[in-house]
């Protein structure tokens, strides 16, 4: 017993220092980021570079917004997550009520497609795509965009809250349906009101999957109007000349909205986690 | 979830047939069909996405992969002549072994970090859900940022990680991470495993607290060391997560082609040279689609295994 608690003090010290190497390694790539993005071009090349900002200037920030589409990008990327967020939730919710509650011919092969089409990785499906993406003439479009990231937020979505919706107690539809409510309003006024939290973690996964995107906005899209932050700020790079300092303050401003929602949603989204929602 | 999952069929089998709103609906087969039509057409979207915008490019990947396809013009079917000239291709062979060697690498690094993080997590400590949150914060960065920053670290002249240690008198040479075949891979590497395991850490955390504190109480009046408590009540109830867990990662990472695309391109002298990113090369840098989709494909027998097996997980977790 004795040997037991001396081995868990001894453990805590080991985990405090290993808290701290850990922490600096996390942390580290996140100041230099914010730290450059600071800097003025004589401090982040050369002889004279600097690892602290000497004389700290907004200059990258007012180049980003003043010579650079950056505004652009963040208001192409804020339409195409929010819509595919939207289409996500009300796909994934009907799909979903059909699933867990109405009994039809091939429901459980369904139910199995969808996990089995959820982790298909789209560095496979890009090439074919590509190829309808074309045909459809939604090439370089908003619309063809947001239509990619469906393809793996929609069955994500409906399979996550597949799960949830099973959980919701019979007696209340029921009692809906006696009072003459319709399949649908039924799932409108008494399932989804229950089912907030997985609405919640559908809606912050499909968001950020569609903001952090990258492949499929670079090979769908290539013109200033449809581009997407993600792909935007590669363009930042001319001929192999990068120009760091506002690409720094890009990628500072552009990682905002990813880290708001996950600091919101954080104890959500430990749950979708283990259900495979994210691609780490 | 680990919620209790109701049984439908049960749903259908009694109370449904009671709910008294049903006696005036035509009976049997025909409320049947009625609720079937109903759930197709609920389904409808969801299906016409998976379809079109997963089923049928699958399978079209494949088609494609028996072509000479190029961009913008049609392709003639060349039966598998698209795969055997990989394989008679050196750069495809180094690939293979890269995209093993990365794949593994990556996901045992991720996940033994994982694990320290999550158990150091776990322990009981002042402002733990501060260095939660902060040790948490880069799985929520896309990945271009994370790559693009590293690729700042890296750089020759004037990144972070050259200008620290001649700054400290580490090196008095300037170290070409990204561009020395020695290094590169390494390098690579560490960015994934700086982006991926929190993912690791997040799931094993919340296994770890899942655990119920008892089981350690009875372990310790039985005399059990901390490592036996370790080997013998916390291994046991991590496996499911555990398992899971790597399967997913090991899809995610071996399919990633983001970092390799920002940090080295495939460089230098394809020592960095992955599937997805080759498969990417040569579709949309030589346009040669048909080649392309062979390159994709070829890894895909591996992963489809790893796809089925996760698949029937994840639907018996559900129905536990």
């Amino acid at each position: 017993m004795a040997s037991v608690v001396r081995t868990r003090r001894l453990l805590k010290w080991v985990g405090n220092g290993l808290l701290v190497v850990l922490l600096v390694w996390t942390l580290v790539p996140f100041y230099w980021m914010i730290a450059t993005s600071l800097k003025k071009d004589r401090e982040i090349y050369g002889f004279e570079a600097t690892l602290i900002p000497r004389h700290p200037s907004l200059d990258s920030y007012r180049r980003l917004f003043a010579t650079t589409p950056f505004v652009k990008y963040m208001r192409n990327s804020t339409i195409i997550a929010v819509s595919t967020t939207l289409a996500s939730l009300v796909f994934g919710s009907l799909g979903a009520y059909a699933l867990a509650r109405l009994r039809f011919p091939g429901r459980s092969v369904i139910a199995r497609g969808l996990i089995f089409t959820y982790l298909v990785p789209p560095s496979l499906l890009f090439i074919p795509l590509f190829a309808v993406m074309s045909v459809l003439s939604l090439i370089d479009t908003r619309e063809g965009l947001i239509l990619a990231y469906l393809g793996f937020t929609v069955p994500f979505c409906t399979w996550l809250l597949l799960g949830y919706f099973r959980s919701v107690p019979l007696e209340l539809e029921e009692a809906a349906l006696v009072d003459g409510c319709s399949r649908l309003s039924a799932l409108v006024r008494v399932i989804l009101p229950m089912s907030l939290p997985a609405l919640a973690v559908v809606a912050f996964f499909s968001f950020t999957q569609a903001w952090n995107e990258f492949l499929y906005a670079n090979v769908f899209t290539n013109s200033v109007e449809v581009r997407t932050i993600t792909t935007g700020l590669t363009l930042f790079i001319v001929e192999d000349v990068f120009f760091w300092g506002p690409m720094m303050g890009a990628a500072c401003l552009a990682s905002i909205p990813p880290l708001v929602v996950y600091l919101a949603f954080q104890r959500w989204v430990v749950k979708g986690l283990t259900l495979g929602a994210v691609k780490g | 979830m680990g919620l209790p999952a109701e049984s439908t069929e049960a749903y259908h089998g009694g109370v449904l047939v009671r709910a008294p709103t049903l006696s005036r609906r035509p009976r049997g087969s025909l409320r049947l069909r009625r609720e079937a039509r109903l759930a197709y057409a609920l389904l409808t979207p969801t299906l016409l996405v998976v379809l079109f915008l997963v089923a049928y490019p699958f399978f079209s990947a494949m088609y494609l992969s028996l072509q000479n396809k190029m961009v913008g013009s049609p392709g003639r079917f060349v039966g598998l002549e698209n795969y055997a000239e990989l394989l008679r291709d050196e750069v495809f062979l180094r690939t293979a072994w890269n995209s093993v060697v990365y794949t593994l690498v990556a996901v045992a690094i991720k996940f033994v970090l994982g694990l320290t993080m999550a158990l150091i997590l776990d322990q009981s400590r002042r402002f733990n859900n501060l260095f939660r949150t902060l040790l948490f914060l880069p799985w929520a960065v896309p990945v271009v940022i994370v790559s693009l920053n590293w690729r700042w670290i890296f750089d020759d002249l004037s990144g972070f990680l050259n200008n620290f240690l001649i700054t400290f008198h580490l090196t008095h040479d300037i170290i070409s991470w990204l561009s020395d075949p020695r290094l590169a891979m390494g390098c690579v590497i560490a960015v994934v495993v700086w982006a991926g395991t929190p993912f690791y850490a997040m799931t094993f955390l919340a296994g770890l607290q899942a655990i119920p504190k008892e089981l350690y109480e009875a372990a310790e009046i039985d005399g059990a060391s901390i490592v036996q408590q370790f080997v013998f009540v916390t291994v046991p109830r991590l496996r499911t997560i555990f398992v899971t867990t790597i399967m997913l990662s090991t899809i995610w990472t071996a399919t990633n082609l983001q970092f390799v695309l920002i940090l080295t391109r495939g460089g230098p002298a394809s020592r960095t040279q992955i599937f997805p990113h080759l498969a990417y090369e040569i579709a949309l840098g030589a346009r040669r689609l048909g080649m392309g989709a062979a390159v994709s494909l070829v890894f895909f027998p591996l992963l489809v295994v790893l796809i089925i097996l996760l698949t029937r997980r994840m639907l018996r977790e559900r129905e536990d």
